[in-house]
């Protein structure tokens, strides 16, 4: 494990004291308990196929100035930011690749997660974002308008509060169209995640840690599934999963994730048609503005026309 | 795969085969190529396995190593997957070329991996919260021809079947630390419980159908491939017929998707299912060869072929 030495760092063995407190030490059936109360909504007050597409939802673009195009999306709790920037000449290659390519890089800030710090150097979640991420987006961007080139996505989470992967592709989706790169349809992704009988769509952090967790009961279907579709195209992108559960389970997922990631289509073309007018907007007014200055001048011109012409 | 060239008909051609199901070296949908496998090929690690499937060679070797078990998990072991891209297997591999490949089979397998379901790490445990063992998985890649996730996941079953961990004699409490005795027999040890250990299979996707096992000219005519990881069966993994059949129906431990194509979600249903039927059978026949080696093993008939071949 590599270590920053520029800062003061723990012993090798020792352990964040959350471990030592009374929530750390639940056990199953009573982090289970704790997720959904007796009317059988969740922690945050949504029901179990209530996604945070609908009321906890927020997007918006230009959050980079520097950036080609940029996003910042948030789920509540999960805040991820997302930078798009001008397509460049692959880096060290040799060989002329017919189809541009895209390089992904998610990073988590430092303090984003509840229980540990993250390090600087990428670490194996990290990298596996950045996959899911880049397999995930390439089937959308018309790669093939830009041969030879790379566009660099940048996804920040600044807060993770579960479904990290699923808003670092809404993020990246945006930006993407935010930076006018050429795409076949709009991206989303949701997550789902799995405990028992019960499927949490899009879940937080403390329902992802359960679902990750051995149920006590042998058999049981537990984990989570993360889909990304292109919604008009009909077309899935990007399936990851991981934990145990049979095919049923699977099959069920993936129709309520299909219909969750056309839920989310509307939140992200509303920010894309608002940039839209937005833009019409600004040139209208810098098209009157311009306007106003040539009447300007031109009547200063006439001003010193007659003034020659008198002297 | 360098140099292959695939006119538009034949490409048609390999695309129509497996719309009937039966594909340009006579297999169906669902056949595997023959593969050759060998257990204890390693003589320092604790359980090796070689598996050569068509022109994929895999060597993987279990270490085992005493450690200390993770603080939120003190009443099991652990488990780590290196994926090492020598490059003998293609020249791309020089240098850090296959890097990114080995951490992604490297990230897969410990996703598959990681579901009690799939492979019980509490069998790791040797004192709760103080001391467990730790299995360290390296994975070689000695020649590549494709296919490598599935021929990775049905090696290091192999090499999980045949790792022996040595019992524990003593162990001493001296303050908080603990002292332990392991036996220097090697045959006075205990074998893993690996029955459940997840195989992964890869589905190309050609045309509207999903081939398992592509070879190279099959993989050229798609765009996108799935992985699926499927639960194995413990009933293939011993020899005693056990009074309770309770088949276990295969469950998924790990599914991603690999290429730059996507997929209709039905085919996506499709594929998972084809899949579960491809890894049942992939599974028995792998504990079927595996018990026939440690029979042979056992009464010190085994002939050991090695490299030379």
């Amino acid at each position: 494990m590599p270590l920053d030495y520029r800062r003061f760092n723990g012993p090798e063995d020792s352990v964040s004291y959350k471990r030592f407190t009374k929530d750390y030490l639940k056990s199953y059936s009573e982090l289970y308990n704790n997720l959904i109360d007796e009317k059988g909504r969740r922690k945050d007050g949504r029901a179990l196929e209530e996604a945070r597409s609908m009321c906890m939802f927020f997007a918006r673009t230009d959050m980079v100035s520097q950036a080609k195009g940029s996003a910042y999306i948030e789920l509540k709790k999960t805040k991820a930011v997302c930078s798009v920037f001008d397509p460049r000449e692959i880096p060290h290659q040799n060989e002329f690749s017919q189809l541009g390519q895209l390089f992904c890089e998610v990073k988590f800030a430092p303090f984003s997660c509840p229980n540990q710090r993250r390090t600087h150097a990428p670490d194996a979640d990290e990298k596996a974002l950045s996959v899911a991420l880049r397999q995930a987006l390439e089937p959308t961007v018309c790669r093939h308008l830009f041969p030879n080139y790379q566009i660099d996505v940048f996804v920040y989470i600044l807060e993770n509060d579960g479904s990290c992967l699923a808003a670092a592709i809404n993020a990246a989706g945006l930006a993407l169209a935010n930076a006018a790169v050429p795409m076949y349809d709009i991206i989303t992704a949701c997550s789902v995640a799995v405990i028992g009988e019960k499927m949490f769509v899009d879940p937080t952090e403390a329902e992802e840690h359960l679902a990750m967790m051995t149920p006590e009961k042998e058999g049981t279907n537990h984990g989570i599934i993360t889909m990304s579709m292109l919604s008009e195209l009909k077309q899935v992108s990007d399936f990851t999963q991981i934990g145990s559960m049979d095919t049923d389970c699977v099959t069920k997922a993936i129709e309520i994730l299909e219909k969750e990631c056309e839920n989310i289509v509307p939140n992200i073309q509303k920010v894309l048609v608002l940039n839209v007018v937005q833009c019409i907007e600004q040139r209208k007014q810098l098209e009157e503005e311009a306007k106003e200055r040539e009447q300007a001048l031109n009547a200063k011109m006439e001003e010193w026309k007659q003034l020659l012409n008198s002297g | 795969m360098a140099g292959l060239l695939l006119s538009e008909t034949e490409k048609v051609f390999i695309l129509h085969g497996v719309q009937d199901d039966y594909r340009s070296d006579g297999r169906s949908n669902i056949d595997y190529r023959p593969m050759e496998l060998e257990t204890d090929v390693v003589s320092h690690a604790s359980g090796s396995a070689r598996l050569r499937l068509a022109n994929t060679d895999i060597l993987v070797g279990v270490k085992t190593e005493i450690d200390v078990p993770k603080p939120d998990k003190p009443d099991s072991g652990r488990i780590e997957f290196f994926v090492d891209c020598s490059a003998n297997a293609t020249p791309e591999f020089e240098g850090r070329g296959g890097e990114q490949l080995a951490s992604s089979i490297s990230n897969l397998m410990q996703r598959a991996y990681h579901s009690s379901q799939a492979f019980n790490l509490k069998q790791l445990c040797i004192f709760e919260g103080k001391q467990c063992w730790k299995l360290y998985i390296d994975i070689l890649i000695l020649e590549c021809g494709g296919n490598l996730c599935d021929a990775v996941s049905l090696a290091v079953k192999a090499a999980l079947f045949n790792t022996r961990i040595p019992f524990v004699k003593a162990a001493l409490m001296d303050g908080g630390n603990v002292d332990l005795q392991l036996s220097d027999d090697p045959y006075d040890s205990k074998l893993l419980d690996v029955g459940s250990a997840p195989l992964l299979v890869t589905l190309c996707k050609i045309g509207e159908n999903c081939v398992v096992d592509p070879s190279a000219e099959e993989e050229s005519c798609s765009v996108i491939s799935l992985i699926v990881g499927v639960t194995g069966n413990r009933q293939y993994y011993t020899q005693e017929e056990e009074t309770d059949k309770k088949t276990m129906e295969g469950k998924c431990t790990t599914i991603a998707m690999h290429g730059p194509g996507s997929v209709a979600p039905k085919t996506l249903k499709e594929a998972i299912n084809q899949g579960i039927i491809a890894a049942k059978s992939l599974d028995e026949a792998l504990g079927q060869a595996l018990l026939r080696e440690r029979q042979e093993n056992i009464g010190f008939k085994k002939h050991s072929y090695g490299f030379l071949k």
